[in-house]
């Protein structure tokens, strides 16, 4: 194959590539016309395989970004917590939560909502938590701010056998039906609130229903709790 | 009235006072207008215009005071017991309950785990019927009622009862 040819095929396939067919339709050789022609399919496909090749590698590095953008502000909060109460902080390791000691959440729980990088104004859930039998209680509270559109979790561990708690119903007022939901399920009990008495189950209830180590009473006021099924199944 | 009306002297129907009293009776059971759960979308379809209750002489009544009839609809909680055994003890003789849907008869889909649901209504107050569902259709509920009235229909309040 002479050079000539292979600078013509060259030259014919990079003006078809630009829309331009005709330098290839128009060549004489009917030998050079189809190498023409199958080095354009080729270049076409090379071509295809690059920009495929291109995409999933930009969309990788923006998924990439956004958990790292989030794991910031969860850090941030967490960064601006230690330095405003020392020591408030249960491990400085933040995943997406904030882990916390319960000693001073009163006071954070203000600084959250007052502070203007944060404004958390609206407290959204309290949950209890059971690790199991031989673990620790947990409280979790999901905050959310209106004005900022941003959220962060922060559970604090509690001792099973000793479970109290600053109450935060005098910093966000929806706490007050959340923290007695949860007494009621769990026994945590929250220091400063209002009202700590069950919610759900009758006043003289005993036991707290959703702690794992949870055993039902026999009787309540003379009626059996468990039915007793002997003879009937 | 037409084929009656005119043609008779001072007339006198006999009839036996049990029977009068029973026929006065089961024609007209008023409830007690309480729902507790989901069953109680079905009792109160059942007294609305579709279903018509009315027609059995049946009216919703709001005081235990003033109802024959009180029909356990839903969920009757461990709370909630007290609360109907209560209301049970305040309303007049002579007085029936309905147990309605599979909660009030045995404790329906908590019948094994639900620490906080009562085992069946019947475990506070004596129960006469007992309609099986989840909830029960407005047609198995005015079937329950109908074997209520035969039930109270064939009572003989007056009659000296030979031990």
């Amino acid at each position: 194959m002479s050079s000539d040819q292979d600078k013509l095929i060259a030259e014919s396939v990079e003006k078809a590539l630009q829309g331009d067919m005709d330098a290839i339709n128009n060549i004489e050789d009917r030998v050079t016309r189809s190498k023409a022609k199958a080095a354009l399919v080729k270049a076409k496909r090379e071509a295809k395989a690059a920009v495929a090749e291109e995409t999933p590698r930009a969309e990788k590095s923006k998924a990439e970004e956004a958990p790292q953008a989030e794991q910031t502000f969860a850090a941030q909060v967490a960064v601006a917590l230690e330095k405003k109460f020392p020591g408030s902080l249960d491990t400085e390791d933040v995943n997406g939560h904030i882990q916390m000691k319960g000693e001073q959440w009163y006071e954070a729980a203000q600084y959250l909502r007052d502070n203007p990088d944060f404004l958390f104004d609206s407290l959204q859930c309290v949950t209890g938590y059971d690790y199991g039998t031989s673990e620790d209680l947990e409280v979790r509270y999901n905050l959310h701010s209106m004005t900022h559109h941003h959220a962060i979790e922060i559970r604090i561990k509690i001792d099973r056998n000793d479970s109290k708690i600053p109450s935060v119903e005098q910093v966000w007022r929806i706490g007050d039906w959340f923290e007695r939901e949860t007494y009621d399920m769990y026994g945590i009990e929250f220091v400063g609130h209002s009202n700590m008495t069950r919610i759900l189950c009758p006043e003289d209830w005993a036991g707290w229903p959703l702690r794992k180590d949870y055993e039902t009473q026999e009787m309540y006021h003379g009626i059996v709790v468990p039915k007793v099924k002997d003879g009937w199944e | 009235m037409g084929v009656l009306e005119n043609r008779f002297q001072d007339n006198v129907v006999v009839a036996s006072m049990d029977k009068l009293l029973g026929w006065a009776r089961s024609t007209s059971p008023w409830f007690f207008q309480f729902g507790l759960a989901c069953c109680a979308i079905e009792m109160m379809a059942t007294a609305a215009s579709r279903y018509d209750l009315m027609r059995i002489g049946m009216i919703p009544r709001s005081s235990p005071r003033q109802a024959d009839v009180m029909i356990v609809a839903g969920t009757v909680t461990m709370k909630m017991s007290l609360r109907v055994k209560k209301l049970y003890e305040q309303m007049a003789d002579p007085k029936y309950v309905i147990a309605m849907g599979s909660c009030a008869t045995s404790g329906g889909p908590y019948w094994q785990y639900g620490y906080h649901v009562l085992k069946g209504v019947d475990l506070v107050v004596p129960v006469d019927v007992y309609i099986p569902g989840c909830p029960p259709r407005p047609e198995a509920l005015i079937e329950g009622l109908l074997k209520l009235q035969e039930k109270i229909q064939a009572e003989r309040p007056l009659t000296k009862k030979i031990a």
